[in-house]
């Protein structure tokens, strides 16, 4: 900003000096041509000279600064020498070289310690009579100045902030902004001055006052309220700090916590705003309603309708700022924005390619189905005009357009198949793909000209990672189609024709279909034959190993094929497990195949948790944090012989504190269970030295949770201060039913005394108790947090009988981000599809929960949220599940939580 | 009267105009701004503030335009002081002979800037300010204690006196205009 309002002055005069060499030069010689950087460090040089001359100064100065904005570098030598030599130019009384003066010393950056020399001369500047030499040198001063120089000059700012001239004010008022951050105290001393200079008379002194007034209050939400209150009442008529305001509208607006119920503050002065002389704060005053938290239909309009004059304006950039705000209202408000539609279509023969592009991906949102052809034609005779970002804009809309019209998908996917076979960097076709991708999902029958098209395309890609991602996916759904057989040439094309990476997925591709289409697997094993040879280990490798998969050896011999192992079914196999699992069968004298069955299954990790910067990121994080902890106690529990044939394990619950913390023991309970099972894992700690325990173990009493049967416990044969030891209590439940209840419980255990002084420990020890806080079990254990991408799907195939709905009230909440927190933890389930994260200010939420029982279904559930006045939370629960007891289990959770 | 002595010194500067440039240095403290102020205005003020960089000040004294660097004597700017002494005609170096304890420092500075190879041969002027507290340094004793008889191949002279009496400033300025160059 600082240079801003110089370089509106600076202009000018250079103009009339260039005007003076153009008479004496050709008129079409640049002043700037053929400037070098040695020449120049060597004129200045004239800087030292006893009689400076200005002119040749000024000049010798604009060439240094031409040199310093077109990005030449200046060593710290240069940068020094250059920066003593016009130290000395003070000297010269001249306005326009000063000026000039205080220009380099911002834009070259000498060492701090040597920028300070020009302290004294700026601060005389500061105070001189000059108008100019004022301005310009409180500008360069705010760079320079530390706080306790600062503090000595701060006078000298207050005059100036309420100056007559406006070039002193402003410059005041801006270094203000510039300092605040570095010294807020001392810029805040200084508010009354800017209150003034609120009711200054120039336009660009109120916009400048008016900024540092919101920025210097803007750690207060009180204040700033008051300010924004008072300065909409107030008489500002600049239509820069009108925008100005607006803008600290806005922003209050968003801070506030504003009810559906209650008037939006400040809505009527923004409404206001729209009918101002000035355009810029109309736009502004439009943005600011568009922008609004939830805005309503209603709120909109009026906003709407200033911007559709704005797109008949004679002035391009009116009529970009409007289409682009309203691309961005047609997301979310389409039928708002459908009234410009008419003055959209005219926009979309516009010379400006970016306001043609935005309207045309306007209309393609607010659009009906019938004008989807005509927009498309329209669409690509253009495409090869516009840059790659606008590409990305037009086949994000297509992509979007598509879920919205399926049935239109052909002329969109001829469409996208023609800007795909068009020049473009990698994001750009990224989009595209990503954009045919999600077509295919949403629409089957489109699946087979998809794949025809991405065949075309990796013909002649230049990328592999998209190479292979195609490559997978052909491999994948290519079997499925009607001619399998005829994708098998694209797919073995890459094999001859690409790099390694391409090969080995090809390759993989290949042996899919060979698998998939036993039609088609001698036709393939040929053609991985021919692979065997690759300079590639990949592709050797992974050739040789389809190639025994598909029953075939290295001498071409048919044989039966290998039965297809787990891994290769495309399900999931615990890696860590795996690979356990081959070391102890190494250890085994291998006489045996190995058997994969034994391997553990890997936990579904949802695809939508790699969503960077979703609402889910957090919770996914978690999760992956729970499987980690799963396999450690996996492999500890493995290591006891009396839990070896529980079968997997299916969850370990986070671990219960059982007694206070800072006592003689501290005992934690982990609950493992398994489909039949559950084991109680108590960690204890002695935190006495002077004794040690023997026989350790807890006793838990089964009353109150009749539907377990205690089978064994494993005590712990001692307990010595500082170590942590485990006992076990091992409970049989029947399988596939949810039982849940308290456990009292206590620890038992034999004492012996240290002798402190010798460090030997008695003989004989004495029995003792311990009591410890409940263990509960909930029916929540029984189920694993897995999330789901589809909920609807997931949902309907559920048995409908299944479905049990109840209300509770869960009491006062701070917010329903906080109720619905609770709920999905207590519930002991997976929030799906974003759904755990509320919008602000939402007085109701909708939270979709899955979740997988030990036999291995779904528990799903529906909970509606809603808060009243007091904030007082109510939830509508409705489960479905693999059966009765599952929903009933569910509500069974809330009702004793 | 007055003013015709005032048309013959403005018609005398239009034929024998001189001009000089002179760099003042020294110690903070030492009363460079105030000599400055002396020499432009007459005025002495006891409250003055630390100068943080440098005062560029043009006086013209009879046919005499002198240029002033007045430079900081802090010491971050010390190092920075032989910059503006380049080209100058002389050298005018102000030491506080009142403040017997920082004379060794301001001999130590004053030796570090003058072996610098582009100072060589420039007319230095020492001025013992403050003259008029009692105990302050005489000419002599400065002399002595700053060692200027070491400074073999340049004019070097040396002065004691008081910008607060104003004692002796017109001896200064004699010895200014008289190394003006034409």
């Amino acid at each position: 900003m600082a240079s801003n309002a110089q370089d509106n002055h600076a202009p000018l005069r250079a103009q009339d000096g260039k005007k003076d060499e153009d008479d004496e030069e050709d008129f079409e010689y640049s002043p700037f041509h053929g400037i070098e950087k040695g020449a120049v460090l060597q004129e200045a040089r004239i800087f030292h000279a006893a009689q400076t001359d200005s002119r040749k100064c000024q000049q010798v100065l604009t060439r240094l600064l031409y040199l310093l904005t077109q990005g030449e570098s200046f060593t710290k030598n240069e940068a020094t020498e250059v920066f003593f030599s016009c130290t000395k130019l003070f000297q010269n009384g001249d306005a326009n070289l000063r000026r000039l003066v205080y220009l380099i010393i911002k834009e070259l950056p000498p060492g701090s310690d040597e920028v300070i020399i020009v302290t004294a001369s700026l601060m005389k500047d500061m105070t001189s009579n000059n108008e100019l030499y004022k301005g310009g040198s409180i500008r360069v001063l705010c760079r320079i100045l530390d706080s306790s120089l600062l503090q000595q000059v701060e006078r000298y700012f207050k005059q100036a902030i309420v100056d007559k001239a406006p070039v002193v004010a402003s410059a005041a008022l801006v270094s203000g902004l510039h300092m605040l951050r570095e010294n807020p105290d001392i810029v805040k001393r200084w508010s009354s001055e800017v209150q003034d200079a609120v009711q200054s008379r120039n336009p660009m002194v109120q916009f400048h006052s008016v900024a540092l007034l919101y920025q210097l209050k803007s750690g207060d939400r009180l204040a700033i309220s008051k300010l924004v209150s008072s300065l909409t009442r107030g008489n500002v008529r600049s239509p820069l700090a009108q925008m100005m305001i607006v803008r600290c509208v806005a922003r209050v607006i968003a801070d506030s916590q504003a009810y559906a119920d209650q008037e939006r503050p400040f809505y009527d002065f923004l409404e206001s705003c729209l009918r101002h002389k000035g355009e810029m704060v109309i736009f502004e005053a439009a943005k600011a309603i568009v922008e609004l938290n939830g805005v309503t239909e209603a709120e909109l309009a009026p906003a709407i309708t200033i911007l559709q004059l704005f797109l008949s304006s004679s002035k391009p950039v009116l009529r970009f700022a409007a289409v682009r705000i309203l691309n961005k209202v047609a997301i979310d408000h389409p039928m708002a924005v459908s009234n410009c539609n008419i003055d959209m279509e005219t926009l979309i023969s516009d010379q400006n390619r970016s306001i043609a592009t935005l309207a045309i991906t306007t209309l393609l949102k607010t659009g009906n189905e019938s004008s989807i052809d005509r927009l498309m034609k329209q669409m690509s005779s253009f495409m090869t005009e516009i840059g790659d970002e606008f590409k990305i804009v037009v086949v994000d809309a297509v992509h979007k357009l598509c879920i919205k019209f399926p049935t239109k998908f052909r002329s969109m996917m001829s469409f996208l198949s023609s800007v795909l076979r068009e020049e473009g960097g990698f994001e750009y076709k990224k989009s595209i793909i990503n954009a045919i991708l999600g077509i295919v999902r949403t629409v089957a029958e489109s699946k087979e000209t998809a794949l025809t098209h991405l065949c075309e395309f990796i013909e002649d890609c230049e990328f592999t990672y998209l190479s292979t991602q195609i490559l997978h996916l052909l491999g994948e759904e290519g079997p499925k189609t009607s001619h399998p057989a005829k994708y098998i040439r694209y797919v073995y094309n890459r094999i001859i024709l690409e790099n390694a990476t391409v090969r080995a997925a090809a390759v993989a591709a290949l042996a899919n279909f060979g698998m998939r289409v036993p039609s088609l697997a001698p036709r393939v094993r040929v053609l991985l034959r021919r692979t065997l040879r690759d300079n590639d280990d990949e592709v050797r490798d992974r050739a040789t190993m389809y190639l025994k998969l598909l029953g075939d050896d290295a001498t071409g011999e048919q044989q039966e094929p290998t039965p297809r192992p787990k891994v290769l079914r495309g399900q999931n196999v615990s890696l860590a497990g795996l690979e356990r699992c081959l070391r102890e069968y190494l250890d085994t004298p291998m006489t045996e195949a190995f058997d994969m069955a034994g391997v553990p299954e890997k936990e579904l990790v949802p695809v939508e948790a790699s969503k960077p910067g979703a609402p889910g990121a957090s919770g996914s994080g978690d999760l992956s944090g729970d499987l980690s902890l799963k396999s450690d106690f996996e492999e500890a529990l493995q290591q006891i012989p009396e839990f070896a044939d529980l079968g997997p394990l299916f969850k370990s619950c986070d671990a219960v504190e059982l007694v206070e913390k800072e006592t003689e023991y501290t005992v934690s309970c982990v609950k493992h269970i398994f489909a039949s099972h559950v084991v109680l894992q108590f960690d204890m700690t002695n935190t006495i030295e002077e004794q040690v325990l023997e026989d350790v173990s807890v006793d838990v009493d089964l009353a109150e949770a009749e539907a377990y049967e205690e089978v064994l416990t494993i005590p712990a044969t001692r307990l010595p201060y500082g170590v942590v030891a485990q006992t076990y209590v091992l409970l049989a439940y029947e399988q596939g039913t949810m039982p849940f209840g308290r456990m009292v419980s206590t620890l038992k255990f034999v004492v012996k005394e240290i002798d402190p002084s010798t460090g030997d420990e008695e003989e004989d020890g004495f029995e003792d108790e311990y009591p410890l806080e409940d263990v509960y079990c909930s029916p929540g254990d029984y189920l694993q947090r897995t999330k789901i991408s589809n909920f609807r799907n997931a949902w309907d195939a559920q048995d409908p009988d299944t479905e049990v709905v109840d209300e509770y009230g869960i009491g006062q909440r701070d917010s329903l981000q906080d109720a619905v927190e609770a709920v999905v933890e207590t519930l002991g389930l997976a929030a799906c599809e974003g759904t755990e994260a509320v919008p602000p200010n939402a007085r109701s939420h909708v939270c979709l929960l899955h979740g997988r029982t030990t036999a291995g279904g779904s528990a799903l559930a529906r909970v509606n949220f809603g808060m009243d006045r007091n904030y007082e939370v109510a939830i509508k629960l409705t489960v479905r599940g693999e059966s009765q007891d599952v929903s009933e289990s569910l509500h069974a959770i809330v009702a004793e939580g | 009267m007055g003013l015709f002595t005032a048309f013959l010194d403005w018609l005398r500067s239009l034929f024998f105009k001189k001009e000089m440039e002179l760099s003042l240095i020294g110690l903070q403290n030492a009363g460079k701004t105030s000599l400055v102020n002396v020499i432009a205005t007459g005025g002495f003020d006891e409250d003055m503030i630390p100068t943080v960089g440098f005062n560029m000040r043009k006086v013209t004294k009879g046919a005499v335009t002198i240029k002033l660097w007045d430079l900081g004597g802090q010491p971050r700017f010390r190092s920075m002081w032989e910059r503006y002494c380049r080209g100058v005609n002389c050298v005018v170096y102000v030491v506080d002979a009142a403040d017997h304890e920082n004379v060794e420092i301001s001999k130590s500075e004053l030796h570090d800037l003058l072996s610098k190879p582009t100072v060589a041969g420039i007319p230095l002027l020492v001025l013992g300010n403050k003259n008029d507290i009692a105990g302050a340094l005489s000419t002599s004793e400065l002399i002595e204690r700053l060692n200027l008889k070491q400074f073999q191949h340049r004019e070097v002279c040396c002065y004691s006196i008081s910008c607060k009496e104003k004692h002796n400033i017109d001896l200064v300025l004699d010895w200014l205009t008289k190394h003006a160059k034409s």
